[in-house]
C-alpha cells in the first residue's frame, strides 16, 4: 500500500484530495493545526470512505519548534507502518494574513507557512520519499504571476501587503519544485506545483481582518469546489511514470513566470536552508 | 549598541527585535517563555547575522530578576537601549476577572517595569547617550471601564515616563512613550479587532511600521509616538473632552465589542 501525507488535511483542498486518494487505496496521513480539526476530518472521511485508511497528526507547521516534533512523529510513525516508504508528499498547507504577523522565528507568517513549512518537512522526509522514488507537491496558485521575489525584504518588514505576501509565497513554491527537480531528480525524485485555480475554501476567512475577510468572501463565491483542484494531486500520485512537468493546471501543464529560473531557484534554497537552520547536502542519499 | 528588550517573544517584542537586529544592533532579550526566546535567537542569527544573547526571566520576581542581572554583571554587559515591552492584560470585567489577575495586571506593567529599568539605567554604557521605551497604550488617554486596570496600569506608565525623561534629561537619557492602539499579534488580537468592527479595523496600527518608527523616534528624541491618524485624533478628543463623559462612550463601545469577542471566542 503506498503512503501520502497531507498537509493542511483538515479542510479544502487538503481534505478533499486525502478522502480521494483513500477511495484510490493510498494510506493517507493528514497534518492539520489542531487536534480538534483533525478529529473532525477523519470522521467526515470515515463517513464518506468507511474502509479509508486514514490517520491524523496534528502540529502548528509555520513555527519550526511544532514541525520538528511533528517531522520526527512522521518519521516514525513511517518507519514502523509504511516499510520507511512514503510515495508522496503534498505540501498543500497555506494562510492568509491582513497584517504583519511573525512566527516565533522572527519570520512573517505567510513566507513561514506557505513555503518554509513545506521546504523543511520536505528535508525531513526526503529520505523516505526517494526510497519509494516519490514526488513531492506543492500547493501553489496562478497569482504567483506577476511577482518577483522581494530578496533585500522576502518577510516584506518595509511594507507589508497580503496579497504580495500570498504571491511571493506561491512563486517560492514553483521555485522550490524546481530545486528539488534539479538536485534530486536524477535520484528519482520528482516535485510538482499544482495551480488548484479559485477554489471555494476558507483560506482568507482564518486569522484575517475586515477587509481580506470580506474580499475573501466575495471571491470564493465564483470558486469552483475543492473535488476539482483534488482531481490534478490524484493525477500526479497516480501516473505511473512520473510526469514530467513542473505546474499543474487541471491535470495539465500550464505555463509559469519567467521569475522561475535556476538563479532565482538556487537562491531561494540557500536562503530557506539558512533560516530552517538545515542543510539539504547533509543528508546521506544514496544514487 | 547594546539593547535589552523584555516581553521580546511576544508579538510586538518580535517586531521591534527583528527591526534592532536589521540595524544591526546587539541584542539582550528576554522574556518568561524560554521556548520562544530561543526560537527567536536562531531566527534572528540566521536572517541578520547579529549576536543575540536570551535569557528567561520572571520579571514580576525579585530573587529571578537578580539572577539575570548576575549572569550580566558577570560578563560585563552593559546597555544603551532598554526597550521595556513586557505587558499584559486580561479580558473581562473587574469583577469577572479572577482577583489575583487583576494584580498581575499591575505587578508586570508597572512593578515589572520599575524593577528592570532602574536595573538597567544601573548598568547603562559608560559615556554614551541612553534611550528608554514604555509601552504604554492608546488605553492610558483615557479611563477604560471593562479595562480599567489595564489602562490605569499603561497611564502610570505614561506619566512616570514622562517625568522620568526629565529628570534625567541633563543625564543624556531619552526617554519615548509609544501609545499603540490595536496590534494584530495573535489570534486572540486580531478576533478581538474582528469584534470591534469599523473602530477596531481602523485604530489597528501596522506592527512592522510600529517597530521601524519606535527605533526611529528614539533616535530623534521624542517623548510620545501615537501610530496613526485616527488614533492620534482620537487621543486629541481624550484631552479636549471631559474624562467622566469619555467613560461613558468607551464603557458603550467595548461592552458591546466584548460580548461580541467573548461569542466569537467561545465559537472558534
Amino acid at each position: 500500500m503506498k503512503t501520502v501525507i497531507i498537509t493542511g488535511a483538515t479542510s479544502g483542498i487538503g481534505l478533499e484530495t486525502a478522502l480521494k486518494l483513500t477511495r484510490k487505496g493510498y494510506s493517507v496521513i493528514g497534518v492539520g493545526h489542531s487536534q480538534s480539526n483533525c478529529d473532525k476530518a477523519k470522521e467526515q472521511i470515515l463517513a464518506k470512505n468507511p474502509k479509508a485508511k486514514i490517520i491524523y497528526f496534528s502540529a502548528e507547521l509555520m513555527q519550526q519548534r511544532e514541525l520538528k516534533r511533528v517531522a520526527d512523529e512522521l518519521e516514525k510513525y513511517l518507519s514502523e507502518h509504511c516499510n520507511a516508504e512514503l510515495h508522496a508528499l503534498i505540501n498543500n498547507v497555506g494562510g492568509v494574513r491582513s497584517w504583519y504577523q511573525t512566527t516565533e522565528e522572527g519570520y512573517e507568517q505567510q513566507f513561514a507557512l506557505n513555503h518554509l513549512a513545506g521546504f523543511m518537512l520536505t528535508y525531513r522526509l526526503l529520505p523516505y520519499i526517494e526510497k519509494a522514488l516519490g514526488r513531492v507537491i506543492m500547493t501553489g496558485s496562478n497569482s504567483h504571476k506577476g511577482i518577483k521575489v522581494h530578496w533585500n525584504d522576502v518577510m516584506l518588514k518595509e511594507g507589508y501587503n497580503p496579497l504580495t505576501a500570498y504571491k511571493q509565497s506561491k512563486l517560492c513554491n514553483i521555485l522550490f519544485a524546481k530545486a528539488l527537480n534539479d538536485r534530486y531528480g536524477g535520484n528519482g525524485i520528482s516535485a510538482y506545483t499544482v495551480d488548484p485555480g479559485l477554489v471555494k475554501t476558507n483560506i482568507g476567512n482564518k486569522q484575517t481582518g475586515g477587509l481580506v475577510n470580506f474580499i475573501w468572501s466575495l471571491r470564493k463565491r465564483q470558486g469552483v469546489s475543492p473535488e476539482i483542484p483534488a482531481e490534478t494531486y490524484v493525477y500526479l500520485c497516480e501516473r505511473e511514470s512520473a510526469p514530467s512537468g513542473l505546474y499543474y493546471y487541471l491535470c495539465r501543464e500550464r505555463d509559469f513566470s519567467k521569475e522561475v529560473t535556476q538563479e532565482n531557484a538556487d537562491r531561494l534554497f540557500a536562503l530557506s536552508e539558512r533560516l530552517c537552520g538545515i542543510k539539504y547536502s547533509d543528508l546521506v542519499t544514496e544514487l | 549598541m547594546n539593547v535589552m528588550i523584555t516581553g521580546a517573544s511576544g508579538g510586538l517584542g518580535r517586531a521591534l527585535a527583528a527591526e534592532c537586529a536589521g540595524r544591526g544592533y546587539n541584542l539582550f532579550l528576554t522574556d518568561i517563555n524560554e521556548e520562544g526566546l530561543l526560537s527567536l535567537q536562531n531566527g534572528l542569527e540566521r536572517q541578520y547575522g547579529v549576536c543575540v544573547t536570551t535569557r528567561k526571566c520572571d520579571l514580576t520576581n525579585d530573587k529571578s530578576v537578580d539572577e539575570m542581572l548576575s549572569v550580566i554583571d558577570q560578563n560585563g554587559i552593559s546597555f544603551d537601549m532598554l526597550l521595556n515591552i513586557a505587558g499584559m492584560d486580561f479580558e473581562g470585567g473587574f469583577l469577572e476577572r479572577e482577583r489575583e489577575n487583576v494584580v498581575k495586571i499591575v505587578s508586570l506593567n508597572v512593578e515589572a517595569t520599575l524593577r528592570i529599568t532602574h536595573a538597567i539605567l544601573k548598568r547603562r554604557r559608560a559615556g554614551r547617550a541612553f534611550s528608554l521605551v514604555f509601552v504604554s497604550s492608546l488605553a492610558s488617554l483615557y479611563p477604560m471601564p471593562l479595562k480599567a486596570t489595564y489602562a490605569a496600569s499603561k497611564r502610570f506608565l505614561s506619566d512616570f515616563a514622562l517625568a522620568l525623561g526629565q529628570e534625567l534629561k541633563s543625564q543624556n537619557v531619552k526617554v519615548l512613550t509609544l501609545c499603540p492602539g490595536g496590534l494584530a499579534t495573535t489570534p486572540e488580537a486580531i478576533s478581538g479587532i474582528a469584534a470591534q468592527g469599523f473602530w477596531g479595523e481602523v485604530t489597528t496600527n501596522k506592527l512592522e511600521a510600529v517597530a521601524f518608527n519606535t527605533i526611529e523616534r528614539v533616535h530623534r528624541g521624542k517623548s510620545l509616538y501615537i501610530p496613526g491618524a485616527v488614533n492620534r485624533t482620537l487621543s486629541l478628543f481624550g484631552k479636549l473632552l471631559p474624562r467622566s463623559f469619555i467613560a461613558a462612550i468607551i464603557y458603550k463601545r467595548w461592552i458591546s465589542a466584548q460580548s461580541k469577542w467573548l461569542c466569537l471566542e467561545g465559537k472558534s
